[in-house]
C-alpha cells in the first residue's frame, strides 16, 4: 500500500480529534445558537482535571474520565449559569463575547494553578501498535475515535427519543414557544452545557495523553479547529461534526503530503473557504430553504446611543490634542498611541460588523495587508512614508475586499468564522510567499514614520500624527452613516431579507463598507509597521482580531465614539493592572465579563 | 383582452415532503385587487416569496407586465416595481419611522448611485461623502415625499418620525412596513396580512388605507383572513387549501364555494375567523 | 506610573513575589534592571523559565553585598504593542538602567528602536534573529546567532554521528528558519545530502503527516530544530510511526521537560549544550548546583540564559560603574565574564553578540542527558 493510505489513516486519526471538539461546538450552537469560544478552555480545563486526578489520587483510567466528565461539566454549568443566562434575549452577540471572557479566565487560571509549564500526562493504556499500511495506531487512537463516535450516536439518540432530547429540539428550534409549552428553557441549556462540556473536557484528556504533553495554549488551537470542523459539517449538526472533523484532518494530512508541512493550515484554510463558496450551509445541511420568519427581534438588542452634543465632541478632541502638551509623559503616549491604532482598525470593524451586520473575525488580517504592503514599499522601493502609507490603504482595501467576498456571500455565524479563515489565511499566505514577504523571517528594519525630513520619533509626535488619523476617519466615516449609506447598511443589518425585497444589494453593501473600513485599517497596519520597524507574520494575529471584537463590541455596535472609547479601554485596562503581573490578564478577563454582564449594548449604545 | 400585468403559471414548491404551493395559476389585471384567502398553512405566504423572489419555484413560471421574472431575486424585481410586506412585519427595528421608509426609495435613487461602469460601488461611496447639489437635492425630495407618505395614516406615525421602529405598538409597526412599500412607487403591492393582530378601529383604518389605493389604480395582490374585509376590498378572490387552488372568482363566489366552506370549517382552529 | 501602582498594590500583594513589592521593601535605592517578556499569554512559560533564572542570579549578586539589585519584570505577552510601551516605560524611568528581553522577535525588534533612542541597553537573552543587533548599538545578546551552533550541530552528526542523507524538522518561524539555513548549508560543506526540509507552526502536536513524508524521503537521520516541548512530541510520534533513523536536536531541546514530556522515547536522541549540568567547568557546576538546591530541579538552556543575562550586568555594574552609559561602555570592554551558558563570555563589539564558545555534545540515556560517548550508532 502507498504513502497516500498512511496519509488517509493519519488524517483520520487527526481527524477525529477535531471532530470530538466539533461535537460538542455543534451540540452548543444547535440549542444555543452560540459559538462558544469557551470551549477550547474547557478542553483543556479537562485535561488538567485529568492531570491532577493521576498525579494526586493515581485513579484508574475509567475513574480518571469520569471524574474529568463530572469537573468539566460543572464547569459547563457554571458558564451557563453565570455568564451567559443574565444575558439572555438582550443582545444576540453580547453571549460570543461572554464566552470570550470566560475562556479568557479559565485558561488564565489555570496558567495560575498549574504554572505556564507543560506537563507530562501519561496515557494508561497499554502500549500496543497496530501496523496498519505503513503507519501504526495505538490504543489511544481506537478509544479517542470509539468516544467521538459514541458520544455522537448517544447524543443523536438521546435527541430523537428521549423526553428532555425532544425538549432539547424544541428549545433549539424556538425557545420561546418552548418555554411557552413548559420547557423549563434555562434547564435544558444548563444539560447541553453539562453535556458539551464533558464530551469537551474528556477530549482534552485524552488528546493530552495521546501526546504525553498538555498546556494551556492548547485552548485556542483547539477551539479553531473544532469550530472549523463543525463548520464544514453544517453549523450545530451533530453527526455532521463528525464528518466534518474527519475531513479536516484530511484536509491538512493530504495538504502536508502535497505541498508541505508548511502548507498544512493554508490548505485546510482554503479549503472550508471553498467548501463554504460551493455549499454556503456545510456540507451535510439540507438544501437552500428560507429562514423563517422572525417573529420578534432582529440581530441587535434595541438601543438608545448616548449621543454627545457636538461641542462636547469638539471639547474631547481638542483636549486630547493639548493633552501631550501638559503631561508629556512617553509612557502614557505611547499607550494613548496604541489605543488609538486599535481606534484605527476598531472603525473598521464597527462599520462591518456593527452597522452592517457582519461579524469579522479575521480583522487583523487587514492589518497584516496594511503593513506589509508599506513595510514592502518602503524597504524595496524607498517609498517615503508619506506616500506607502495612503498606498497600503488602497491596497488593503482592495484585496482585503477581494478575499473577503466569498466570505460576504453567507449569513449570520458563517460569515464569522469564514472570515476567521481568511484572516489566518492571509497569516499564513504572508508565512509561506517567502519571495515577496521574506516568510518567516518577516521585515526588519522598516524606516520610522517621518513627514518629508521630519522624523516622527518622540512618543508625542506620532501621537498626534495618529490622533489626527482618528479624528478624520471617525468624521469621514459618522458622515457616511448620516447618508443613504448609512440606513442600507443598518437595513441590512436589521434583516438582509426585507432590505433585498426593497431593492438593497447586501453583496455590493457589503464590500462598499469593507473597502471603506479596509482603507482605515490598513492605515492603521501601516503605521504599526514604521512604529515597530520589525513586523513578522504574527504580529496581526487572530487574538488581535478577537481583541477589536471586543473592542466594537464594548463601545457598542457600529459607534464610532464607541470604537475609541472600547478601545482605549481596553489597551490601557491592561496597562493599569500591570502591577498585578501575573493576575492581571485574570482581571482583565474577569472586568470584561462584568461589563458584557451590565452594559450588553455596549458602553455608548448600537447605533 | 390587454395583457394581465401578474400572470402566474402552474407554481410549484415543494419542502421534504410536502407541496407548499401546488400548481398555482392567477391572473391580475392592471389596476385590480385580488386576495388570496385560504386556512394557515394553506401555502399562501409561501406564494408570495416565490413570487417576490426570495423563494424559487420548483415548477410554473411568474411574469410581471409580460417579462418572465421567474426566479430573479428580490432586489431586481423591487427595481421591476414589485413591493411587498411581511406576513409578521419585517420593520427595521433599531431604524427611525423615517429611516424605514427611506430604505424603500432604495431602488429609486439615481443621483447617488452614478453607475460608473465597473466604478459604481466606488462612484456610491464618494458621491456619499461629497453630497453634491444633486444628491442633496435627491435626498431631500425623498424625504419630504416619505413624510407625504406618513400623513395617509393620519396622526398615527407623523409625531414618531425620529422614534426607532422597536419603539411603536405592532399596528403602527405594520403601517410603517406599509408606508416603506409605497415609497417604492409599486406597480405592484403586496400584502400579506396587514391586519393580522390589529383590533376593529385599526383593522377600519387599515381597510380604509387600502381602499383610498386600490381608488388611485394602484394594483394590489392581498392576503388576508378577515372575510368581511376581504369581500368589500376584493375584484376578484383566489382560495387556497393544501397548497391547491380550490377556487377563484368574484368575492362572493368563493366565498359560498363549497370546498371554501369545507376547508374553513374542516380545520377547527380558523372556524372563527371564517365565521366572522 | 505610581497611581496604578498604588491601585494595585494589594494585587500584587496577593501575587506575594512581584519584583516591586520587594523593591518597596528595601531601605537603600536599588539598582533596577528592567526585564520585558511573557508572563501570560502563549509564551508565559518561557517567562516563568527567565524567572527562574533571574531570582537565582539576583540571590547571588545580593548575597556578595553592595548596592542591592533588584528587576522589574513587566509582563509584555510577547506582544509587540505591549513591549513597545514597556519600552517607553523604562527608557523614561531613570532608575532603570538596563533592559533584558523580550522574548519573540516581533515583540523585542519593535522596542528596539525605543531603547537605542533612549539610549537605555537592550540586552536580549534569547533573541537570534539575525537582524536582531543590527537595530543599533544599544542592542546586544548573549545568545549566539546559529552562525555558530548549527555548524556545530551538522558537524555532529554528520562527522560524529557519520549520517550522510538528513532531514531537517523545523519550527517555521525566523529562529527555526535561520537555524535550518545555517544547518543545511554547512551540512552540505560537509558532503551530506538534504532530503527534506519540513516547517511546521509552533502550536502543531500532530506530526504524523509530516513523518511519512520525511519517511518516503529516505534520511538515515532527523534533525529537530525547535523547542523542546515540540521536539519532545516529535520523538514520541517518529517511535509511533516505527521510525529507527538517528534523531538530533538543537541546543534549546537540551532541557529536562523534554525527557519528562518524551518519556522512554526520549532514549538515543542527540544534541548538543553550550553547558550541561554533568560539566566539570566551575562556573557552570556553580550554577547547577545553586539551581538544584533552589528549585529541585535540573536548569535548562532557558534558566541559564537569563541568568547569565542578570550576573553580567551585575559584573558590569561593578567594574564600570552603575549608570546607562557606563553599562552600554562596559558590555564592549569587559572581558571572561563569568557564565553558566558558556563558561567564560566575552562580547564582540562589532556583532554585539558573544564571541564563539565550545559545545559539549549529548545523548539521552538512561532518561538522562550524558556525554555523548564518541561510539557512532549502527547503520539503520
Amino acid at each position: 500500500m502507498g504513502p497516500w493510505f498512511d496519509y488517509t489513516v493519519n488524517g483520520l486519526v487527526v481527524g477525529n480529534i477535531y471532530a470530538l471538539l466539533a461535537v460538542g461546538l455543534a451540540l452548543i450552537f444547535g440549542v444555543a445558537n452560540l459559538i462558544n469560544f469557551a470551549h477550547g478552555s474547557v478542553f483543556t480545563v479537562g485535561a488538567y482535571l485529568g492531570w491532577t486526578a493521576l498525579h494526586y489520587l493515581h485513579t484508574p483510567l475509567p475513574v480518571t474520565i469520569l471524574l474529568v466528565a463530572a469537573g468539566s461539566a460543572v464547569v459547563g454549568v457554571a458558564i451557563e449559569r453565570f455568564a451567559l443566562r443574565p444575558l439572555n434575549h438582550r443582545s444576540r452577540i453580547a453571549p460570543l463575547l461572554a464566552t470570550i471572557g470566560v475562556s479568557l479566565v479559565l485558561d488564565q487560571a489555570v496558567q495560575l494553578i498549574f504554572s505556564p509549564d507543560p506537563r507530562a500526562l501519561p496515557s494508561q493504556l497499554p502500549d500496543w501498535r497496530l501496523p496498519i499500511g505503513g503507519v501504526t495506531i495505538g490504543a489511544l487512537d481506537l478509544l479517542i475515535a470509539g468516544v467521538g463516535l459514541t458520544s455522537a450516536a448517544l447524543l443523536f439518540g438521546f435527541l430523537r427519543f428521549s423526553k428532555l432530547g425532544w425538549a432539547v429540539r424544541a428549545t433549539a428550534q424556538d425557545p420561546d414557544a418552548a418555554s411557552q409549552m413548559g420547557v423549563d428553557t434555562n434547564r435544558i441549556n444548563a444539560v447541553v452545557f453539562a453535556i458539551a462540556s464533558a464530551l469537551g473536557g474528556v477530549g482534552g484528556l485524552l488528546v493530552g495523553m495521546f501526546y504525553n504533553s498538555i498546556d494551556t495554549t492548547m485552548s485556542f488551537d483547539a477551539t479553531l479547529k473544532g469550530m472549523v470542523a463543525m463548520l464544514l459539517g453544517g453549523l450545530g449538526n451533530v453527526p455532521g461534526a463528525i464528518a466534518g472533523g474527519l475531513i479536516l484532518g484530511l484536509a491538512e494530512s493530504y495538504g502536508i503530503a502535497l505541498f508541505g508541512t508548511s502548507y498544512r493550515n493554508l490548505f485546510a484554510f482554503a479549503l472550508l473557504i471553498l467548501i463554504l463558496m460551493v455549499a454556503p450551509n456545510g456540507l451535510f445541511s439540507r438544501r437552500r430553504e428560507l429562514p423563517p420568519e422572525p417573529m420578534t427581534g432582529t440581530f441587535v438588542a434595541p438601543s438608545r446611543p448616548l449621543r454627545l452634543p457636538r461641542p462636547a465632541l469638539a471639547a474631547i478632541v481638542v483636549v486630547a490634542a493639548l493633552f501631550p502638551l501638559v503631561w508629556n509623559q512617553p509612557y502614557v503616549l505611547q499607550t494613548l498611541t496604541n489605543a488609538l491604532l486599535m481606534a484605527l482598525l476598531a472603525f473598521s470593524l464597527t462599520l462591518v460588523s456593527g452597522t452592517v451586520g457582519q461579524i469579522s473575525l479575521g480583522h487583523a488580517g487587514l492589518l497584516a495587508i496594511g503593513g506589509y504592503a508599506s513595510g514592502l514599499l518602503a524597504l524595496d522601493h524607498g517609498w517615503p512614508f508619506v506616500a506607502s502609507v495612503p498606498a497600503a490603504g488602497l491596497s488593503t482595501a482592495i484585496l482585503g475586499t477581494l478575499m473577503v467576498l466569498p466570505a460576504l456571500r453567507m449569513t449570520g455565524h458563517y460569515v464569522a468564522i469564514a472570515t476567521l479563515g481568511v484572516g489566518e489565511i492571509v497569516s499564513l499566505v504572508i508565512l509561506n510567499w517567502t519571495g515577496l514577504t521574506r516568510g518567516p523571517m518577516g521585515l526588519s528594519g522598516i524606516p520610522i514614520p517621518a513627514i518629508g525630513p521630519i522624523e516622527l520619533d518622540t512618543p508625542r509626535a506620532l501621537y498626534w500624527v495618529v490622533l489626527v488619523l482618528v479624528v478624520l476617519l471617525g468624521l469621514l466615516q459618522v458622515r457616511l452613516l448620516s447618508s443613504h449609506l448609512g440606513r442600507t447598511w443598518r437595513a441590512i443589518r436589521e434583516d438582509e431579507v426585507a432590505a433585498r425585497a426593497y431593492g438593497v444589494e447586501p453583496l455590493r453593501y457589503k464590500a462598499m463598507a469593507f473597502a471603506f473600513g479596509g482603507f482605515g485599517a490598513g492605515i492603521a497596519g501601516a503605521i504599526a509597521a514604521h512604529l515597530y520597524s520589525y513586523i513578522n507574520h504574527e504580529t496581526f494575529n487572530t487574538q488581535l482580531s478577537i481583541l477589536a471584537i471586543t473592542v466594537v463590541i464594548l463601545g457598542g455596535l457600529g459607534n464610532v465614539l464607541g470604537a475609541v472609547l472600547g478601545a482605549v479601554l481596553l489597551v490601557a485596562l491592561p496597562e493599569i493592572f500591570r502591577a498585578a503581573a501575573e493576575y492581571r490578564m485574570l482581571i482583565y478577563g474577569i472586568a470584561l465579563l462584568l461589563l458584557i454582564r451590565y452594559r450588553p449594548q455596549g458602553l455608548l449604545g448600537t447605533i | 383582452m390587454m395583457a394581465s400585468l401578474l400572470e402566474i403559471t402552474g407554481l410549484t414548491r415543494h419542502f421534504e415532503g410536502i407541496t407548499a404551493v401546488d400548481g398555482i395559476d392567477l391572473a391580475v389585471q392592471e389596476g385590480e385587487l385580488v386576495s388570496v384567502i385560504g386556512p394557515n398553512g394553506a401555502g399562501k405566504s409561501t406564494l408570495f416569496n416565490v413570487i417576490s423572489g426570495l423563494d424559487r419555484p420548483d415548477a410554473g413560471g411568474v411574469r410581471l407586465d409580460g417579462v418572465d421574472i421567474t426566479g430573479r431575486s428580490p432586489e431586481k424585481l423591487a427595481r421591476l416595481g414589485l413591493a411587498r410586506t411581511f406576513q409578521h412585519g419585517r420593520v427595521f427595528a433599531n431604524l427611525s419611522v423615517l429611516d424605514n421608509v427611506l430604505v424603500g426609495t432604495h431602488a429609486r435613487l439615481a443621483a447617488v448611485r452614478p453607475g460608473w461602469r465597473g466604478f459604481g460601488p466606488l462612484g456610491e461611496l464618494l458621491l456619499a461623502v461629497v453630497r453634491p447639489g444633486a444628491v442633496r437635492r435627491e435626498e431631500a425630495a425623498l424625504r419630504s415625499e416619505a413624510e407625504a407618505i406618513l400623513a395617509r395614516f393620519g396622526d398615527r406615525l407623523v409625531p414618531r418620525l425620529d422614534h426607532p421602529a422597536y419603539s411603536l405598538s405592532y399596528a403602527n409597526r405594520r403601517r410603517v412596513e406599509l408606508a416603506r412599500a409605497l415609497a417604492l412607487r409599486p406597480r405592484l403591492l403586496m400584502l400579506d396580512e396587514p391586519t393580522a393582530g390589529m383590533n376593529e378601529t385599526e383593522t377600519t383604518e387599515m381597510e380604509e388605507v387600502i381602499a383610498a389605493l386600490k381608488a388611485t389604480g394602484l394594483t394590489i395582490l392581498l392576503i388576508e383572513h378577515k372575510l368581511d374585509m376581504v369581500m368589500r376590498l376584493s375584484d376578484r378572490v383566489l382560495a387556497m387549501d393544501d397548497g391547491h387552488s380550490i377556487a377563484e372568482g368574484a368575492p362572493a363566489t368563493v366565498r359560498d364555494h363549497p370546498a371554501v366552506v369545507e376547508a374553513y370549517l374542516g380545520h377547527p382552529a380558523n372556524q372563527r375567523t371564517a365565521v366572522a | 506610573m505610581s497611581f496604578s501602582r498604588r491601585s494595585f498594590l494589594a494585587a500584587s500583594l496577593a501575587a506575594g513575589c512581584t519584583a516591586l513589592t520587594a523593591v518597596r521593601s528595601r531601605a537603600e535605592e536599588p539598582i533596577l534592571v528592567g526585564v520585558s517578556g511573557p508572563l501570560t499569554g502563549p509564551n508565559a512559560q518561557y517567562g516563568a523559565q527567565w524567572k527562574a533564572g533571574f531570582d537565582l542570579a539576583l540571590d547571588q549578586i545580593n548575597a556578595a553585598g553592595g548596592r542591592p539589585f533588584q528587576y522589574v519584570f513587566e509582563d509584555s505577552q510577547s506582544d509587540p504593542r505591549q513591549s513597545v510601551t514597556i519600552a517607553q516605560k523604562f527608557v523614561n524611568d531613570p532608575r532603570i538602567l538596563a533592559e533584558l528581553g523580550d522574548f519573540s522577535s516581533p515583540a523585542s525588534m519593535a522596542a528596539s528602536p525605543i531603547y537605542n533612542r533612549g539610549k537605555l541597553l537592550q540586552l536580549g537573552i534569547t533573541n537570534s534573529h539575525p537582524d536582531y543587533t543590527k537595530s543599533g548599538d544599544y542592542t546586544w545578546s548573549n545568545c549566539l546567532s546559529q552562525d555558530d551552533e548549527q555548524p556545530s550541530l551538522a558537524n555532529f552528526v554528520i562527522e560524529g554521528l557519520g549520517r550522510k542523507k538528513v532531514a531537517v524538522l523545523h519550527l517555521n518561524t525566523d529562529w527555526g528558519v535561520a537555524c535550518r539555513d545555517r544547518f543545511v548549508e554547512s551540512a552540505k560543506a560537509a558532503g551530506a545530502t538534504i532530503v527534506a526540509t519540513e516547517g511546521f507552526q509552533s502550536g502543531e502536536r500532530d506530526f504524523r503527516s509530516t513523518l511519512v513524508r520525511i519517511r518516503d524521503a529516505g534520511p538515515d537521520a532527523i534533525v529537530i530544530e525547535a523547542y523542546y516541548a515540540d521536539a519532545a512530541v516529535i520523538v514520541r510520534q517518529v517511535h509511533e510511526l516505527g521510525l529507527k533513523q538517528v534523531i538530533a536536536g538543537v541546543v534549546s531541546i537540551y532541557s529536562p521537560k523534554f525527557i519528562e514530556l518524551a518519556g522512554d522515547d526520549a532514549e538515543g536522541t542527540y544534541t548538543q549544550g553550550y553547558f550541561f549540568p554533568g560539566e566539570q567547568r566551575s562556573e557552570v557546576q556553580a550554577f547547577v548546583t545553586a539551581f538544584r538546591a533552589k528549585y529541585g530541579q535540573d536548569p535548562d538552556w532557558f534558566n541559564a540564559t537569563a541568568y547569565d543575562g542578570l550576573i553580567f550586568i551585575s559584573r558590569i555594574v561593578n567594574q564600570f560603574g552603575a549608570s546607562r552609559e557606563a553599562i552600554h561602555e562596559g558590555i564592549a570592554k569587559i572581558k571572561d565574564l563569568p557564565s553558566a551558558v558558556f563558561g567564560k563570555a566575552t562580547f564582540d563589539p562589532t556583532s554585539r553578540r558573544v564571541s564563539a564558545p565550545h559545545f559539549v555534545r549529548l545523548v539521552v540515556k538512561d532518561g538522562k542527558f550524558a556525554a555523548w560517548d564518541g561510539q557512532k550508532p549502527k547503520a539503520i
